[in-house]
């Protein structure tokens, strides 16, 4: 498992990564290359009405870059997941799409309040949403889930009081 | 480049003014202004014909097959669309228009009505067979099939894999009037009535069918300017003409959808291509999974809103609701079409996808190009007005990259430089 800052300052943190993906996710981590290209957006708090635009924007590039249909669509649900996660938990926060040529690395980092347990976060159905944002439609308590099973990589690190920062891997191939 | 693909809109050269009006439009953009006229990539276009409905100068038209071709065929049918009964005033009723098609020198002419309910039983049929895929989409409209291989192609294996209606009527006639007359099928001529040019290119080009049973297709505006001629003498034809109101609907958004759903099969209709487009990219994402059936439609209001019709959609559309209402109710029903259901004959090929959305072959050198279209795209100004006959300042850029346009191009930007 990749070594980084949170473990070093003791920050809660959640790592998964796919079986037969850790070599591949260990040098890329250490290697930390630059992106071919990056693409960047930023959302405000409960703003429903965006939330979607960015994930929608990075399958798109995905999609004219010529990436295969079924990864494009765990891209999407992945990115779209943890953008909407952004908007109901969180008070808004950044984006940032990095694109190489085997893989998309996505990052989100939230401006907080953070969460309390990560673990419990991970449980199918265990949610934190305030009634505004059920009411939307949203917090039933699978984003975090969701974003496990379409991603190759999901890292989380998270302190209660603080900013949240979620990071996905996908690979093309 | 070879033109591979047969178009039914046409450029009428001397008429285009070069005001890249159609170029804004086009949901596949296939259109450029380039020396000051419109070109078309035959590879992108879908023949929707919005370009038609845009241009104030008539320099994009839908060219169809003329009422005079009819007459190398020894057997003449006509099989109309449901929105024609839609076009006439309501003082010319619904089997008289019908009949002013015999007048017009058709031996028969059935209507896309005929079918629709069984096809309904079909396409109901197809979907609980095909339980693992959803949604399933409505192959009956040509412009979102061709949308759906050149803009989704990941979605193909959602099209409904049968012939639509008018189609399937093609194949069955055919069958029918050879066996029946005696006539080989060359001898035999099946003509479709239609409302837009994807059905004319449908007809002429239609993608994934085994075999094609249409001769030719007519406008309905061509029908109806020579129909209206021959009305005196269709209002006093005693002709016994059979109608199906039941299935008349077909051509205004929402009906066909609303006929499957038997309270088990959840359905969605969407009209309007940019709607169309919107929908399909929430079908990509899989966020729409939890419908069985979607019928889209390239016009506002479904075929009524096709540019090859005459009256205005919404008027068609109240038109064909109180025929509906109005006329008894009438069910075909014919053993033999059924059997040629079953025995697949109006099965469609697996659709090939036309991807127009890939920079390049591989996603290495994809990433070059859109790299020097980022780069490009900084330097211009943004305002998409397409001055330079590319549809935005994006697409100028990829056209810059593919050699197909020059920085020059730019209006605004040569204006600054002409001001310092």
């Amino acid at each position: 498992m990749p070594v980084c800052e949170a473990v070093k300052f003791s920050m809660p943190e959640y790592w998964y990564i796919r079986e037969g993906y850790e070599e591949r996710t260990n040098s890329f981590f250490d290697k930390k290359p630059e992106p071919e290209l990056i693409k960047e957006y930023s959302l405000g708090e409960h703003d429903f009405v965006n939330a979607g635009n960015a994930s929608g924007d990075i399958k798109l590039s995905l999609k004219r870059l010529g990436v295969a249909p079924e990864v494009l669509r765990r891209v999407a649900i992945a990115a779209y997941e943890a953008e909407i996660n952004m908007t109901a938990h969180a008070k808004g926060g950044d984006i940032s799409g990095n694109i190489y040529a085997e893989l998309i690395h996505i990052e989100f980092l939230d401006h907080g309040p953070g969460m309390k347990d990560i673990e419990q976060a991970m449980i199918p159905g265990y949610s934190t949403a305030t009634e505004l944002v059920r009411e939307m439609g949203f917090g039933a308590g699978l984003g975090l889930p969701n974003i496990k099973k379409n991603a190759d990589v999901l890292h989380i690190e998270s302190e209660e009081g603080g900013q949240t920062f979620v990071e996905i891997l996908i690979y093309f191939e | 480049m070879k033109n591979e693909f047969f178009h039914a809109i046409k450029i009428v050269w001397e008429n285009c003014t070069g005001c890249t009006r159609c170029v804004r439009v086009c949901p596949t953009q296939a259109l450029r202004v380039r020396n000051g006229k419109v070109q078309l990539d035959s590879r992108r276009c879908i023949d929707c014909g919005k370009c038609v409905t845009t241009c104030p100068y008539k320099a994009l038209r839908t060219t169809a097959d003329n009422l005079d071709s009819i007459k190398k065929f020894k057997f003449k049918m006509a099989i109309i669309s449901t929105t024609y009964a839609g076009q006439f005033a309501e003082n010319i009723d619904y089997p008289t228009a019908k009949r002013a098609l015999f007048e017009l020198g058709f031996d028969d002419v059935a209507s896309e009505a005929m079918v629709t309910e069984m096809m309904s039983r079909m396409i109901r049929d197809y979907i609980n067979e095909h339980k693992d895929t959803r949604p399933i989409i409505s192959s009956h409209c040509p412009a979102i099939v061709r949308l759906i291989q050149v803009r989704f192609s990941s979605l193909l294996p959602n099209i409904l894999h049968i012939e639509a209606p008018m189609s399937v009527l093609a194949l069955y006639f055919k069958d029918k009037i050879c066996r029946e007359k005696n006539l080989s099928e060359d001898e035999v001529g099946i003509f479709m009535i239609v409302p837009c040019p994807a059905q004319v290119t449908a007809v002429h080009q239609p993608e994934g069918t085994y075999k094609n049973a249409q001769d030719g297709a007519i406008s309905i505006q061509e029908i109806y300017q020579q129909a209206m001629c021959k009305m005196k003498e269709a209002s006093e034809s005693d002709r016994e003409i059979e109608i199906y109101p039941g299935g008349l609907s077909w051509a205004i958004s929402g009906s066909q959808a609303d006929e499957i759903d038997d309270g088990n099969i959840r359905t969605l209709a969407v009209s309007g291509i940019n709607n169309v487009i919107k929908i399909l990219h929430k079908m990509e994402n899989h966020q729409l999974d939890h419908y069985d059936f979607v019928v889209m439609h390239s016009c506002i209001n479904g075929c009524v809103g096709g540019v090859l019709n005459v009256e205005n959609p919404f008027i068609a559309s109240s038109r064909i609701k109180r025929l509906l209402r109005t006329a008894k109710h009438k069910n075909f029903k014919d053993k033999y079409f059924y059997d040629m259901f079953l025995k697949g004959k109006f099965d469609v090929k697996p659709l090939e996808p036309r991807s127009i959305m890939h920079l390049d072959d591989t996603i290495k050198s994809a990433i070059q190009k859109m790299k020097q279209i980022q780069l490009i795209s900084q330097k211009l100004p943004g305002l998409d007005c397409s001055a330079c006959g590319s549809p935005s300042c994006e697409v100028l850029a990829e056209d810059i990259v593919d050699g197909k346009a020059t920085i020059a191009d730019c209006v605004v930007l040569l204006r600054e430089k002409q001001k310092k």
